[in-house]
């Protein structure tokens, strides 16, 4: 299975020869290298030799995790930032070129098994004198996601088998995301599983302004794309993702009978919620901390109204249900009315209409995006609560077979759904002061058998509820300095290793950490650069205080007409850059 | 060997080795690289040097031809030692009471000693400077009675000027090592000479680097840091 043999040697692929085993380290799967070049490995780079296991030859691949300098000029030649070092050992007559060696410590990730699809730890650490090189470019991009290359997929034409013959971005399914950032821009290529991620659940974790949104973008791009056609939905509590519409008319996005991604966009007049959808829990996180007595009432009142076959009543009928069932004058029913009409009859959230159907919310090769920033939080949470259980039945159903069920007249999904969440912390607080919260832990602990997945984006992870986070099975992790949101990634986020959260505070925008069930071991990459516009830069405040004051000097008496509104005033087009 | 008195006394700065004064002749040596200088006193020569002409720290020279090539072979004076033959009658004293000129082994007066740390080597050239400097260690070895004369300041600078310009102190780690106790502060004293004969700024900053790598290397030594 040797994947570079001699042959390789003296290719451009990867292969570069960086040093030499000196000795086992600290831990059971860690081992010192020594390199006398500088530039050659970077902490996080992936190295390789080769060790016989079982009688086969194997080609390990150990991350580098630590380096420093075993030799080199003394500091006293540094004493003085003006005086180059160089120079104090060419006058002392100390050579300079080739004199300095590193010590790197590596950690075994392990030998690509084919049958597997993963790696296979071959407990065993390389011989002090084993020469090491840098593990092949192509050999990486096979290996490193969790893409399931096995046996066949390696063969070559002449019958071997070789890891750096796959060719990864001929597959489908796959999310080009970005390149391993140690390697030279798009030298490694890192294709990411969108079934896995999608199954499995997905969070981008980084604190503001480190690429949450762009990298979610890019996702988005690809899932979309005619090798995939994915029923995406986004809550944008932002309007973040207005520009993901860009995607049609781009040839890169265009398949196969006339395939191009559709991006649908809901804004809160196609968002009402009917009443009948609402939990009885959902009505008394709405309500202000009702008593007891009044959540009894309440409770009654729902139930007989869930009973009924209409599904448009409203709080009209349920008060009068309410009445007749305690009383005209209970003083309970009386202060629930009041809380009622205010929170829910006078919310335009609510409707007792019929609802958007689902069929026309989400389809395959859509991608939906729900505009939300207008809404409050609480509306936010309710949209979510009641669609997220709309169409976890419906997927229920499907999954079920249930759409031949004559006793079944409610909605049928048939093809999985992925749903995105900015502000992820907003929907499943830790905090659980949020109605949304339970249907999202069910999704994220049951979706995956039912093809529902959920991918949550948020800059404090230490805020997201654990068990949500927890079920998240790959993580996209950006730069993150606050040490509490550091702790709970390192709490939930299994597959975060130590040097892998290490990295974390030093990232800059669009480099990342991928981790989890997507890939075969974490990796640190730059993610690539978005086919559409980012629709969440920050407004340019000082460009746009210079246009608008040349607008306004350009019009000196435009401000006194156009409040008189009517008639033929163009003021407000100008205002609004059209003429 | 001459023994007329050097003209060229006052021009210390001169980048000549000729008619340089002579200040002693080897004795014996200790090492490949460390040799004993009995310093001439007024019997040797008619000028003999003074004692600031042959104080600690002083850069020497002896020149030599080798193979058909004049060279120099450069050295400093890193200790000394008196002997007094009439002190308890200790000292070696064979010398006949007639005998004018200094023979090695036959101490009859007082005498001065010069321990020379040998620093590398140069070539002599036609005009009596000196060129492409060396701070390897010799290979040729000294002999009994050669001639070591005092480097003026002129010559010292062009033994130290690298081949860029820049101030070349190679030997400095093996006479560090070979001076001993004394090692850091013969270089102390090299340094402050150099510092005189490599004025501008960068070269004065360099020399600032060195020095404290050399009192920060005694002083880590002698253990009062670390
Ligand atoms: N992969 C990338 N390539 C180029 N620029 C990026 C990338 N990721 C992020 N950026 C830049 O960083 C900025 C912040 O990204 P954004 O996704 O809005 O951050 P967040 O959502 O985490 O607050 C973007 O406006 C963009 O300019
Ligand atoms: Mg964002």
């Amino acid at each position: 299975m040797s994947s570079f043999g001699p042959s390789s040697e003296s290719t451009g692929d990867g292969g570069k020869l960086v040093g030499t085993v000196a000795g086992p380290g600290d831990g059971p799967n860690e081992f010192f290298i020594v390199t006398p070049d500088e530039q050659a490995v970077k902490t996080g780079e992936f190295i390789t030799y080769s060790v016989i296991v079982e009688g086969e030859p194997q080609d390990v691949i150990a991350r580098v995790t630590n380096r420093e300098q075993a030799r080199g000029l003394p500091e006293t030649f540094m004493a003085d930032p003006n005086v180059a070092p160089e120079t104090v050992a060419g006058t002392l007559g100390v050579p300079t070129e080739d004199i300095d060696l590193y010590r790197l410590e590596a950690t075994v990730i392990g030998f690509y098994d084919t049958q597997m699809q993963t790696f296979a730890n071959p407990r065993q650490l390389p011989q002090p004198g084993t020469r090491l090189r840098t593990a092949p470019d192509k050999m990486l991009e096979a290996v490193l996601p969790n893409i399931g290359v096995d046996e066949a997929d390696a063969r070559t034409t002449g019958g071997e088998v070789d890891l750096s013959s796959v060719e990864v971005p001929k597959r489908d399914g796959l999310a080009h995301m970005g390149w391993l950032l140690n390697r030279e821009a798009g030298a490694v290529d890192v294709h990411v599983p969108i079934d896995e991620f999608a199954a499995t659940h997905l969070a981008i974790l980084a604190s503001t302004g480190s690429g949450k949104s762009y990298t979610a973008g890019v996702l988005m791009e690809e899932m979309m794309k005619p090798d995939v056609r994915a029923s995406l939905l986004v809550f944008d509590p932002h309007g973040e993702y207005d520009t993901l519409a860009e995607m049609r008319g781009e040839d890169i996005f265009e398949g196969e009978s006339g395939y191009q991604p559709e991006v649908e966009y809901f804004d809160p007049d196609n968002l009402q919620i009917r009443i009948s959808e609402l939990s009885i829990g959902d009505v008394m996180s709405i309500l202000d901390n009702p008593s007891d007595r009044m959540q009894e009432r309440l409770d009654g009142g729902w139930r007989a109204m869930q009973q009924r076959e209409s599904r448009t009543w409203g709080v009209d009928e349920l008060l009068v249900e309410m009445y007749q069932q305690y009383g005209e004058d209970d003083s309970s029913v009386g202060a629930l009315e009041w809380r009622l009409r205010r929170s829910i009859q006078r919310n335009d959230l609510f409707t007792t209409d019929v609802n958007v159907p689902l069929e026309e919310l989400v389809a395959p090769g859509r991608c939906t995006v729900l505009q939300m920033d207008t809404l409050s939080r609480r509306d936010q949470q309710m949209i979510a609560t009641v669609l997220l259980r709309r169409l976890y039945q419906a997927r229920l159903a499907a999954v079920r077979g249930r759409e031949d069920d004559p006793n079944y007249d409610g909605e049928i999904i048939d093809f999985p759904l992925f749903s995105l969440f900015e502000e992820g912390h907003r929907f499943a607080p830790a905090t659980g002061e949020a109605p949304s919260l339970s249907i999202m832990r069910t999704i994220t602990s049951e979706g995956r058998k039912f093809g529902f997945g959920l991918g949550i984006i948020s800059q404090r992870p230490s805020k997201i509820d654990q068990d949500v986070l927890s079920q998240c099975g790959t993580q996209v992790t950006m730069k993150i300095q606050n040490p509490t949101d550091q702790d709970a990634i390192k709490n939930s986020v299994e597959a975060a290793g130590e040097d892998v959260l290490r990295e974390l505070p030093g990232l800059t925008p669009g480099q990342a950490v991928v981790s989890g069930d997507s890939m075969n071991t974490p990796v640190l990459i730059q993610v690539r650069k978005r086919h559409t516009q980012h629709g969440a830069d920050s407004i340019p405040a000082t460009q746009e205080w210079r246009t608008a004051h040349q607008r306004h000097q350009e019009q000196p008496t435009r401000s006194e007409s156009a409040d008189m509104g009517g008639g033929e005033s163009s003021g407000e087009q100008n205002l609004l850059g059209e003429d | 060997m001459s023994n007329t008195s050097p003209s060229d006394q006052s021009d210390s700065q001169t980048t000549r080795i000729t008619d340089c004064l002579a200040i002693g002749s080897i004795v014996s040596s200790n090492s490949h690289m460390d040799y004993t200088v009995e310093i001439f006193n007024e019997t040797d020569r008619e000028r003999a040097p003074g004692p600031a002409e042959c104080e600690f720290g002083q850069p020497v020279f002896i020149h030599k031809t080798i193979q058909d090539t004049e060279h120099v072979i450069v050295g400093v004076i890193y200790d000394t030692h008196l002997v007094d033959p009439d002190q308890g009658r200790s000292g070696p004293r064979l010398a006949q009471g007639d005998q004018k000129q200094f023979t090695p082994g036959y101490v009859e007066e007082r005498t001065k000693l010069a321990g020379v740390a040998l620093l590398g080597t140069a070539e002599v050239a036609a005009d009596g400077s000196i060129e492409n400097p060396s701070h390897q260690m010799p290979r040729w070895t000294l002999d009994v009675e050669d001639i070591v004369e005092r480097c003026p300041d002129g010559v010292t600078r062009a033994f130290h000027t690298g081949t860029d310009g820049g101030i070349l102190i190679a030997y400095m780690e093996r006479l560090l090592d070979l001076a001993g106790s004394l090692g850091a502060e013969v270089m102390l004293v090299l340094l402050d000479r150099l510092r005189e004969s490599f004025p501008t700024d960068e070269h004065q900053r360099v020399l600032d680097v060195i020095e404290k790598d050399v009192r920060w290397q005694s002083s880590v030594d002698r253990g009062v840091m670390r």
